[in-house]
Formats: structure tokens, sequence, C-alpha cells
């Protein structure tokens, strides 16, 4: 242990320097990180998702039990997966031309994609937040990725609501057919069995009357799903309660979002300079080779040991015998009051 | 016991194996900077005086960092380098001390003069200090050995100074090789842990 203290005490000056150069700068980038770090955040309230997401989508089949705002968050968060998203998103902005203008659109794809942060903040209420360098990139961002979503949300919709009519009115036609059926059925038994019916024949025209009922109450619901399943989005969507945005993302006047990322920063650079100096200490510990005890000046020959002095005991960095012996000598003054004298 | 000589009692050893060996004149360096050299010389001194119970001239000769000229703000007074420039008596450069039998020579003005083989014997063979102990305090051997090894070749001794398990064994060695046209040297270990530890650790170090 003593030779790394000795080596510690050796290398003070560099090991202050290094970890003063690393803690410095890691302070350094960490106030930058803080300081030109804009969020912007959007809070919504989500009411009811949009009925393709009620379903798993690894598993149509399966129902997916959960919050509205956690599926509105999982929407989101898989459209920001998306690259075609978000060149949507990034043309709706000033940024637009950058982008254009930039070599490496994918990493420019990938930065804005690592600036968004979506949460559910509870069974309704989620939050969508954007940190960029300024804050009006960050509150253009994040407009336009809601814009956007709901753009591409109101597509799925319609292409939705398109497939499920089509089903309805493929089922309707059907119907309609056997509706047309039963009724030949029934004016054909009707025809060939004039006057009074025996038991067998009428109850035979009971359960042909009963088909053609059967028929006509299903053609008739039919009917209600498919306006159901036109006008009950729309409704929703007119009503704005499916997806409604209670705070409107903001240009913010101070920095904010970058206190997490500022302070791993600052930690890491802590632990970084910590580590090197006691790497430092370590590898000046090994590699030290220096007298160990008296009995060593062997290996110094021809050079033999003299006398020793022993360590003495200072009261304050090891300046305080030097300093009264500079007393004793030449009479300073102050010197004299650090000994006591 | 009273406050100086409580200073002093560290360096005390030194002094009695200087004082035995009848040694007249030593010069104290090092390796490297920051090994105690002046404070070594300026404690040895110290008892020395006390010891020998006859006058001490202390010489500070580190021409790289006279701290010991410093130490007695003699930092614009006339001194050694002045005396080897013949601008100065020897008297004039030679300062009594607070302290009864010490006498102190400060560096002076380093750019007038360098220390040579010539100067040295004259100044050492001078009335002045010859009726004196003279301990040198000098700079480290591998940054100032223009300076170090004409004292080498006249003191009776010349002491180097290591501190213990702190100074490099290559950088020593290098050092007295580099001393070793001059004179053999001997070795001071500063800063040694306390005797009884290093019993102790025997004892602990026996048994198993």
């Amino acid at each position: 242990m003593r030779r790394y203290v000795l080596a510690a005490r050796r290398y003070r000056w560099l090991l202050a320097a290094i970890v003063a150069l690393v803690w410095g700068a890691g302070i350094i980038a960490a106030y930058v990180e803080y300081s030109t770090t804009y969020e912007s955040e959007a809070i919504i309230w989500g009411q009811r998702p949009p009925p393709q997401l009620a379903t798993s989508p690894d598993d149509p089949g399966l129902t997916v039990v959960q919050t509205p705002a956690s599926q509105h968050a999982a929407l989101l968060t898989q459209l920001i997966q998306t690259d075609n998203f978000l060149v949507d998103v990034v043309r709706a902005t000033s940024s637009a031309d950058a982008f254009a203008a930039t070599g490496n659109q994918q990493r420019y794809l990938d930065n804005i994609r690592k600036g968004f942060h979506v949460q559910a903040l509870g069974s309704n209420l989620l939050s969508v937040s954007f940190t960029a360098r300024d804050p009006r990139t960050a509150r253009e961002i994040l407009d336009a990725a809601i814009a956007v979503r709901g753009q591409r949300v109101a597509e799925s919709r319609v292409a939705a609501t398109s497939a499920v009519s089509a089903l309805y009115q493929k089922e309707l036609e059907v119907t309609q057919a056997r509706a047309l059926e039963a009724q030949q059925q029934l004016d054909q038994f009707t025809e060939s069995h004039p006057g009074t019916l025996s038991d067998v024949d009428q109850h035979r025209k009971d359960q042909l009357r009963l088909a053609l009922d059967f028929i006509q109450i299903r053609l008739g619901d039919l009917r209600g799903r498919i306006d159901q399943a036109v006008l009950a989005p729309a409704l929703v969507d007119v009503s704005g309660m499916e997806f409604q945005v209670l705070d409107e993302p903001r240009e913010e006047t101070s920095p904010r979002g970058g206190t997490k990322t500022a302070a791993s920063i600052a930690s890491a650079a802590f632990v970084a300079g910590g580590s090197l100096a006691a790497l430092l200490i370590l590898i000046g510990g090994l590699l030290a080779d220096g007298l160990a005890g008296a009995a060593n000046v062997g290996r110094l020959a021809p050079a033999k040991l003299f006398a020793t002095i022993p360590r003495v005991a200072s009261r304050a960095g090891g300046q305080d015998l030097r300093a009264g012996l500079a007393a004793v000598a030449f009479g300073d003054g102050g010197a004299r009051e650090a000994i006591g004298e | 016991m009273s406050a100086p000589e409580n200073l002093t009692r560290a360096f005390d050893g030194l002094a009695s194996r200087v004082d035995a060996t009848g040694f007249r004149s030593v010069g104290f360096t090092s390796a490297l900077q920051g090994e105690g050299v002046s404070t070594t010389a300026l404690g040895t001194a110290l008892s020395l005086a006390a010891l020998r119970q006859e006058d001490v001239l202390l010489i500070d000769a580190n021409w790289i960092e006279p701290s010991l000229t410093r130490d007695a703000r003699a930092e614009s007074a006339a001194g050694l380098a002045d005396y080897l420039a013949n601008k100065s008596d020897l008297a004039s450069v030679i300062r009594p001390a607070s302290r009864s039998r010490l006498a102190f020579m400060p560096v002076g003005d380093r750019a007038s003069a360098r220390p040579t083989l010539r100067s040295l014997s004259a100044l050492l063979a001078g009335d002045a200090v010859a009726d004196r102990t003279i301990i040198v305090d000098l700079p480290p051997i591998l940054a100032g050995e223009p300076f170090v090894l004409p004292w080498a070749a006249l003191l009776d001794q010349l002491f180097v100074v290591l501190r213990e398990a702190a100074t490099p064994l290559p950088v020593v060695r290098q050092a007295l090789a580099r001393i070793g046209l001059a004179t053999t040297p001997q070795i001071v270990l500063n800063r040694t842990v306390a005797p009884s530890a290093d019993i102790a650790a025997a004892f602990a170090a026996a048994r198993t």
C-alpha cells in the first residue's frame, strides 16, 4: 500500500492535472449539453384508440388489453421507428432544406428519432416530447409529428373502414339473394297450395315464413353495421376526443430537458478521471523501483549507506520542519511562531 | 528539550557520523529535485554546530534552486557567486546566522560566475573558512552536474540524499555514474520509517 501512496504523492501534480483536465472537460461538456438542449413537450388526452389498434399487430385475433394512453403511446412510438414517418415530419418543418442537403440522411433521421420521448402519464394522459439544440426546431418537430400522426391514423382508418364496409356489403348482397330466394320459395308454396292447408303444409309454410323473417332481420342488422362503420369514426374525429392535445408544444425560452444527459456526462467524466488517476497510481506503484529500505542500499554499490534521516511528522503539508529549521538558523519571526517559540 | 533541539533531533544521527568520521567539509546533493537536500544540509549544519561546539559554515551552492538563500531572505545579498567572480571578498559574503556558531553564505548573483575547481579550491583554502566545518547545499546531479562536480572533487565527502521507497533506482544509478568521475559518494536515506517500526516488521517477518 505504501508504494501506491508514495506513487500518488510523487505524481500528485500529474494526477491533479489529469483529474482537472478530465473533470473540467466533463463539466464543460455537461454544461454545454445542458445549456444547448431545449425540450418541447405536448400533453395529450387519449379518449379512445383507433379501432385497428385494439388488436395485437402480431395476432389480429387477440385483443390487446391496454389503456387508451398506452395504446396511443405505442402507436406513436411505432411510427417514430419508421423512417417514412420521420421524413414526413422533417419535411413539414423548416429543417426540410437542411435535411435535403445533408449527406447522410439516415444519420439525420436517427438523431431525430433519438430526440423523441413518448410516455404514458396515466390511463388517458400521455406526454410526447422532443429535444433539440434550439427551441424552435423542438417545437416544429413536435408539432409536425402530431400532425403527421393524425394524417397517418386518418388514412389507416379510411382503409380499415373501407375494408369492413366492403365485407359487410358483400354479406349484404348474399343475404339479399337469400332473402329473395326465401320469398320466392314462400310464394311458390302459397301458389301450389290453394285453399285450406293440412297441418303438415301449414307447418311447412310457417317454416318458410320464419326463415324469410330471419333473413330480413339479418338484412336490417347488416345495413346498420355498414352505417356505423362509416359514421362512428368520423363522429369521434369530429368531436376531437380521441386524441386531444391539452398542452400544445411551446418554444422554451430557457434550456430544458438536458439535465439528465448533462448529469450522465458529468458522472462519466468523474468516474473516468478517478479511474485514470487510480490507474496511474497503480502503474506508478508497480513500476516504482525505489529503495525499499536501508538494507537495499547495497544495490547502489560502490556507494554505501552513510546515515538515515527518520520521517518527521509535520503539522501542515510537510513544511513545518523546514520552516522551523529556517527560523532557528536565520531568525525568521514568522517561522518561529510556526514552531511555537 | 527545547523546540530547536526537537527540530534538529532528526539530523543528530547524521551529524554524529559526520563528526565521528572527522569530515571537515561535506556536500549534499541528490539525483532529482525534491529529495530534501536543502533541509538535510540545514538540519545537519545546525546539529553539527551544537555537537562540535565550533563554527559551521553553511554554503548555498544550489545554482538551480537556492532555497536556503530564500529562507535567509538574502536573495539580493552578495554571496558565493560574487566571491567566485571576485566582486566581493570572502568575509563580506559570510553572514552570521542567528544561531550561535552557524554562519551562512548565500548563493549571490548566479549570473556573475560558475563554480570551478580552481576558484573553489581558493575558497576552501581561505582563512575565513579553513577553521570551520563546511556544509554545502548542492543542486541535483542530473539537472546541475556542472555545479556539483567541482565540489565533489574538493569536499571531504559528498552525500547523495534519497527518499526511501520513492526515488527511482535507475535514476539514482545514473546520477552516481555521473558523479563517480570525481568521487564515490555515500548515501543518506531520507524520510525513513521509524526504527521501532522496522524492528516490529523484522520480528513479524521472522515469525512468518
